[in-house]
């Protein structure tokens, strides 16, 4: 793409969340500006996970806390459920912010370090306590004993906790608002291996008991595969691919996200090791490449590359949506 | 400790090693009896989560522990003790023979110099060269570790490189005084998959073509399985199983690895495949009970796995375990289906009667 175009929008009436040509760009200094998401479409309906992968630098983090308005837009729309998030100030975005809960990276540092976990947990509902309806320390109790934190612990402190503990207090402290929508930022990546396996069946099972749609954003492509129904790949502040979990893995049509799954330490058996070998220099985010942002690296690259931005289309007859020039055709990578 | 399997002298022999940290809340028993052999060209990786003792392994190799540690055991060096080199051999050893990168390569440079200035201070340093000679070399080496424009990159600070290439520049740092020993502590830890891979290339490659032997300390069994002739899993602090990375993958017999490798979200798993993971979390290390340190998370675990720690059986160089009732042999399944029965562990965990399998 890494491009533009809405093929991969949805007409379906239960969209909750929809993305439309989302761009934030934050100043640089000297004029210049750091193009962090540029025309980002996608959509998410009920009760789903949609994944975004991509690496470092590529601005899945960056759409993830617009959606919620941590970062100014700078263009296009987020509708929720019909209403422009991009749109709201004030009282407006106060009462929509509490349907949409996010959980971060950083277990501990996302906790105040000063406070009791279970003031942590019930700080939202003491600010919400009016419109959300009566809460309670059973409340509270109920949250920790679902994510599997003891309830007689909620007197510690976050440091006495371990990250995957604080990991689960976070979950806690997002759920406490009863959200629609959980948007978790790479939430497994600072944990070890044997933890990491516990919170993402525990952010399954909260999806199930809570009725949640789950924005999933992560580096790790095994990880997104098993939590995701929907995966967006991204590049340099756009979508490369779009499309059912199970295309995706099975289908890979763009270069990049072929090169992605050759990468891994144990590759995926849909494509060559090969492909990984794309150039290892990720081009700057104050003056991307022409055309396709990715035709600096990409294997296929031609001449229209450079001039022109490829818009995505369908690609097969499923569920799969790739903006580029060349995409690998499908019946190949089935091999 | 055990003997070692005749195949001639290994480069690296670590016999019986120990490491403490007094700390305020009482002794921190980072590594306790760590034993391996590495031989000339061969690649081990040493697995483990955090607080395994893996880094603390590999800082004890390299002499980079605080003085308040306190270290036993033997580590020796084309026959030589490491530990007993004189202060003058010492100044030479490390960092020539034996050299390490590390997780984060903005921590290993310094970001107010230039970073063929810095190739050529280890060339100056250890080897004499001029400062003309030094530079010339430098730039060389940047060619060797794959830096496009040499020539440019040597008069750029660390701030002007991306990450991978100033893991690049740290490899080729180390690289400098043709060491035949390189200790890789997470080298792509800090770095996307793309670069990760071009990295983990570059090392292989380095080490094939000079014959140079690698000690690779990951948590990411993805990376052990795909680039190391040996691998040794650590858990608190001790090596739980050690062989060569297939038997290791495909026939493990400590219930840890067998624990760890079926905990990880894999390409090839259906979508929404639900993981099976290690319940309760790593013990503390300060005040380790007398018994096997993974047992209260362990399905196997028996009465007599609480009665002390088991040994590593076997030969050093042979297949080796510490665990009284290793998965996939008999012993491990009657200890797993009188488990099951129970609908506990010895060590009070409970188990589901069905479901999980044999190894």
């Amino acid at each position: 793409m890494a491009g533009t175009g809405h093929a991969q929008l949805r007409d379906r009436d239960d969209v909750l969340l929809r993305v439309k040509d989302l761009v934030v760009q934050f100043p640089a200094g000297r004029k210049r500006v750091v193009h962090a998401v540029s025309a980002v479409t996608f959509d998410v309906v009920e009760g789903e996970t949609l994944g975004i992968v991509g690496e470092s630098g590529c601005g899945k983090s960056t759409v993830a806390r617009a959606i919620i308005r941590l970062v100014d837009i700078t263009g296009g729309e987020v509708l929720y459920e019909g209403r422009d998030l991009a749109g709201l100030e004030g009282e407006e975005l106060r009462r929509v912010r509490p349907r949409l809960q996010m959980i971060f990276q950083d277990p501990i540092s996302s906790l105040n370090p000063r406070r009791r976990v279970r003031d942590v947990i019930a700080e939202g509902l003491a600010v919400w306590g009016d419109d959300i309806g009566s809460w309670s320390r059973d409340r509270i109790d109920e949250l920790m004993d679902a994510v599997g934190v003891e309830a007689r612990y909620g007197a510690r402190r976050p440091h006495e906790f371990s990250g995957g503990q604080c990991q689960r207090i976070g979950i806690a402290r997002a759920l406490a608002l009863d959200p629609k929508v959980l948007i978790c930022d790479e939430p497994v990546s600072a944990l070890d291996v044997s933890i990491q396996a516990q919170i993402l069946n525990l952010l399954q099972d909260m999806k199930r008991r809570y009725g949640l749609t789950v924005l999933f954003i992560s580096h790790d492509l095994s990880v997104v595969k098993n939590v995701s129904d929907r995966i967006v790949v991204m590049y340099l502040g756009k979508v490369c691919e779009i499309g059912s979990t199970a295309e995706i893995y099975s289908h890979p049509a763009h270069p990049y996200t072929r090169a992605l799954l050759a990468s891994i330490p144990e590759p995926a058996p849909t494509v060559d090791v090969s492909e990984g070998d794309i150039g290892d220099e990720l081009p700057s985010a104050t003056d991307p490449p022409s055309g396709c942002r990715f035709h600096t690296r990409c294997p296929r690259a031609t001449g229209i590359c450079s001039e022109v931005e490829p818009v995505s289309e369908q690609v097969g007859g499923a569920d799969h949506y790739v903006a580029c020039h060349h995409p690998v055709p499908v019946e190949i990578s089935a091999r | 400790m055990a003997e070692q399997v005749a195949a001639g002298v290994p480069l690296l022999s670590v016999r019986d090693l120990h490491v403490q940290f007094p700390t305020e809340r009482g002794t921190v028993n980072a590594v306790n009896g760590v034993s391996f052999d590495l031989y000339e060209g061969k690649t081990l990786a040493i697995v483990g989560e955090s607080g395994s003792g893996k880094s603390v392994t590999a800082k004890t190799l390299m002499n980079l522990l605080p003085r308040t540690a306190r270290v036993s055991g033997e580590v020796t060096y084309d026959g030589k003790d490491v530990r007993a080199l004189a202060a003058e051999k010492v100044k030479h050893f490390f960092g020539v023979q034996m050299t390490m990168v590390f997780q984060d390569p903005m921590t290993s440079l310094n970001p107010v110099k230039k970073v063929g200035e810095q190739i050529a201070e280890t060339l100056r340093y250890h080897l004499g060269r001029s400062r003309g000679d030094a530079l010339e070399e430098a730039e060389e080496l940047l060619n060797v570790v794959g830096i496009p424009e040499p020539g440019r990159r040597v008069s750029q600070y660390p701030h002007e490189l991306s990450g991978g290439l100033r893991q690049r520049v740290v490899i080729a740092m180390a690289l400098a005084c043709q060491p035949r020993l390189l200790i890789a502590d997470e080298p792509t830890t800090a770095v996307d998959v793309t670069v990760q891979k071009h990295l983990l290339d570059l090392l292989d490659e380095l080490r094939r073509d000079r014959g140079m032997s690698m000690i690779l300390i990951t948590h990411d069994l993805g990376v052990a399985h795909g680039r190391a002739d040996d691998v040794a899993v650590m858990y608190a602090g001790r090596v739980v199983e050690t062989a060569d990375a297939r038997t290791l993958f495909f026939d493990m017999r400590h219930p840890y690895t067998e624990a760890l490798l079926r905990s990880i979200p894999r390409i090839d798993d259906p979508v929404h495949h639900r993981l099976d993971p290690i319940p309760g979390r790593p013990p503390e290390l300060v005040d380790p009970p007398d018994a096997c340190a993974f047992a209260p998370r362990c399905i196997y675990a028996q009465a007599d796995c609480l009665g002390g720690v088991p040994e590593l059986s076997g030969l050093v160089g042979l297949h080796r375990f510490a665990c009284l009732h290793p998965t996939g042999t008999e012993r491990g399944m009657a200890a797993m289906s009188a488990n099951r029965a129970a609908g506990v562990t010895a060590a009070g965990l409970p188990v589901a009667g069905s479901g999980g399998g044999s190894g």
